[in-house]
This record gives C-alpha cells, structure tokens and sequence, in this order.
C-alpha cells in the first residue's frame, strides 16, 4: 500500500542508474556488500543502498512521525549515520536490512519526540490508524517472521499491544496509556513482561 | 546504571530498541554502549527479532530531493580508507584448501627454524574504517610481533578475529593466526614478507579462522607498519 499519491517510477530509473555506475557498484548486490563498500568509502554503495532501501525505510519513518517532512529529515538523517557508522556494522555483522531500520528508527523516534505529537489527527491520508492486533496476521508466515508472529501471539493482548504500538508506530508508553485505554503503570508493566515472555520464546 | 542481571538486561535492550525509554535512560545505555559488548549483543538481538514488525510499516516515496540532500551532508571519503583499498586490492583470490594447508605448514616452519635476526623494529595503530580511535596496537622487530587489543577487542558471537599481514605490493594477505579470545597474539618470530614494512589487518572469520587460507569476512581494524628507531 502507498498513500503518499507519488507517482512511482522504479524499474527503468533503477536500470538507467546502475549502467552508470561502476563496474564494481553494479555488482554488489547484498545489503551488507553495499554497506561493507560504503565503509570503505564508497558514495555509488551508498547511493545504491539508497536506491534499494529509501522507500522501505522512509515507510518506516513516516509511520512514527506521520509528517511527511519529519520523515523526511529522519531519512536523511538516517543515510548520514549509515554513512558514518558503516564500519561500525562491518565489525559487529548483524543483519543488514534490520541494522538499516534500526537507524531510521531511532532518528524517526528522535524527531517525534522532539517535535511532540499533537497531530495524530494531522492528515487523514496518512492513516490515523495506530497498529491493532489484528496487523499480525499481516506478518509473513515463512522464515523468522513465523517465530516472531507465533511468539507475539502467545502474548497476553495487552502486553502485544504495547510492543507492537511502540515498534510499529513509535508510541512512547504514555501515548500507549492514552490509547488503549489504561494506567501508565500497567503499560509499564506490560511492556516489561511482554519482552521477558518474548525473549524466552525467541531465544534459540 | 546497566544491570547486571541478565533479564533486567534484556528488559533494557528491548525498551532501547521499542523506543520506550525516559530521554535520560536512553542517553545512559549510549553512553554504555561501546564499553558493554553484552549490551550490544542484547539490544542487537531485539534489533533482529523485531525487525520483521518494520514491514507493517507501508512503503513510501521519500521526496525527490532527500537523496541530494543527503549527499550534501556527506563528509569526504575518509583517509583511513585508503588503508582499506590497500586491502581490496589483494585480489579476490583462493587458495584450494590443500594449498591453503601447505601455506600454513610453511609459514609454521618459516617461524619455527627463522633466525631473529636483526630485524627493524615497526609500530602500528590498527583502526577501524574511517574512525580516528586505536582499536589495536602492534609492536614488531626482532622479538617477533605482539598485537593487542586496546578496544574492542571482542570478536561476535561465533567468530574469531584473524590477523593478516599485507606486504608492500604483495597480491594477497598472508595470515599470521587467529587473535586468542583475550585479545592477544604474539609471534616469536617477524615473518618476513613485513620485515620491510607493509600493512597488518584484522578481519572477522568463522570462529578458528578462515577455512580458505584467505580473509573471508569484513576486514575491520587495519594500520601500516611504520618503522620506529
């Protein structure tokens, strides 16, 4: 689903700039080649990073801040850091693509908090639909999504609530608090035992 | 404070990564975080296992002008990755297993039966790519070499960090072993494709080295030998 309006323009563009570029580039095709190359100093790695994960991650971003013009800058600020902390994942590995959203996460977290949240309501085109329950079922059945599905819902609800509004849409536990209804303690609470159930389940 | 306990730490991690913490606690795990490798291994677990809640997220087309804005921001390509290509440019090149062995035997004996003989006495800073802090130091001449760690010398999870010395012009780096567990490695005796200088290397392989005789993982903390009186 994209309600952004944009009209998109991807196979041919995406063709026209990977004739221009390096031999090399070209053939990085993982995730981790590009962000290794990148590392090593490589703005056609970044800008094809870019290229394959901008829609992905600005996505992500403007579920959490739901202005277009705050995701936006969460992006940029994102593909700096990726820029700059390249060989940080190069020397710990990890899975790329969850290192990526990482990062537009916590620079998405980082502005919402800061701009405040008083414009849930902002643009109805946006969706003002937080994340419910139901969502999961949206989550794909195959490779490590099944575990994690399956280990969500073996949750009690409230306590899957909590973590799928705070990962998906960004709600810190008082916005959480106001939405569901509850006590900020309970939220509190929910939270914690959802991560303990959750991290027994996942765990290998 | 990080706890110590295990569950408490997880419990953090997991609140780092959901975004659920206070601003002050948030700034304390950052500021931990390159000095507690376990913290990293929790907050990188709840980074991976969450990860795939992301594709809820509908996709989305960032404005036409994010990525030159982008550019704009980014610094020139550090100097520290010219040390790097060094190493890209000894080729992507194997060694068949049994020549890789024979390699091995050789150098084992090379070391074995060298004289230590009136070497040059080197220095290096390893670093990591584009980052200005030592990570490991080495010290070489005619007592062999030693290398420590000075930061970070932890491998991941089911890794070992491996140690390769690249001689100047020489197509493909030679391993000096894998760095033991305490972040230490010393050889009794100087190879001597080095003894002239050149560039040492740290890598990441699978945990006892890499199985190809050649660097198989990211190479991650590298520094020229530079010849000290």
């Amino acid at each position: 689903m994209d309600n952004t309006g944009v009209p998109r323009h991807r196979g041919g563009g995406r063709r026209a700039l990977a004739t221009v570029m390096g031999d090399k580039i070209r053939t990085l095709s993982s995730l981790q080649e590009l962000i290794e190359a990148a590392a090593r100093g490589s703005r056609a790695a970044l800008k094809r990073l870019y290229e394959l994960e901008s829609r992905r991650l600005y996505g992500i971003a403007l579920r959490i801040t739901r202005r277009p013009e705050i995701a936006a800058d969460a992006l940029q600020d994102a593909f700096v850091q990726i820029w700059q902390n390249a060989a940080t994942f190069t020397a710990e590995r990890g899975e790329a693509a969850a290192w990526l959203a990482g990062i537009v996460r916590y620079r998405a977290l980082d502005a919402v908090r800061r701009a405040g949240r008083e414009v849930l309501s902002d643009d109805p085109a946006l969706g003002d639909r937080a994340e419910e329950p139901d969502v999961l079922e949206r989550l794909d059945d195959a490779r490590a999504h099944g575990a994690l599905k399956r280990c969500l819902e073996g949750l009690e609800q409230n306590q899957r609530r909590c973590i799928v509004l705070a990962y998906v849409d960004g709600f810190s536990q008082a916005e959480i608090a106001a939405r569901l209804p509850a006590p900020l303690g309970s939220v509190k609470s929910w939270v914690r035992r959802g991560l303990l159930s959750l991290r027994s389940c996942l765990e290998p | 404070m990080i706890p110590a306990d295990r569950d408490e730490l997880n419990i953090l991690a997991g609140e780092y990564v959901l975004g659920t913490l206070e601003p002050a606690t948030r700034q304390e795990v950052e500021a931990a975080l390159s000095g507690n490798a376990e913290l990293r291994r929790a907050i990188a677990f709840w980074e991976e296992r969450l990860h795939p809640l992301a594709a809820l997220a509908p996709t989305a087309e960032p404005p036409p002008q994010a990525w030159d804005r982008i550019a704009a921001r980014l610094g020139p390509a550090s100097p520290a990755s010219t040390a790097t290509r060094l190493w890209q440019s000894a080729a992507p090149w194997r060694w068949t297993t049994a020549a890789a062995t024979a390699a091995a035997a050789c150098l084992a004996l090379y070391i074995a039966i060298a004289p230590p003989a009136a070497a040059p006495s080197f220095v290096a800073v390893l670093r990591a790519p584009q980052q200005d802090q030592p990570a490991w130091v080495a010290t070489a001449g005619g007592n062999g070499l030693l290398v420590r760690a000075v930061a970070g010398g932890t491998a991941p999870i089911d890794r070992s960090f491996e140690l390769w010395a690249i001689a100047p012009g020489a197509k493909q780096p030679l391993s000096l072993g894998v760095i033991p567990a305490d972040g230490r490695l010393e050889l009794g005796t100087l190879p001597a494709a080095i003894r002239s200088g050149g560039t040492l290397a740290i890598s990441i392989e699978p945990k006892g080295g890499s199985p190809t005789g050649q660097p198989t993982g990211p190479e991650v903390f590298v520094g020229a030998l530079i010849q000290a009186r």
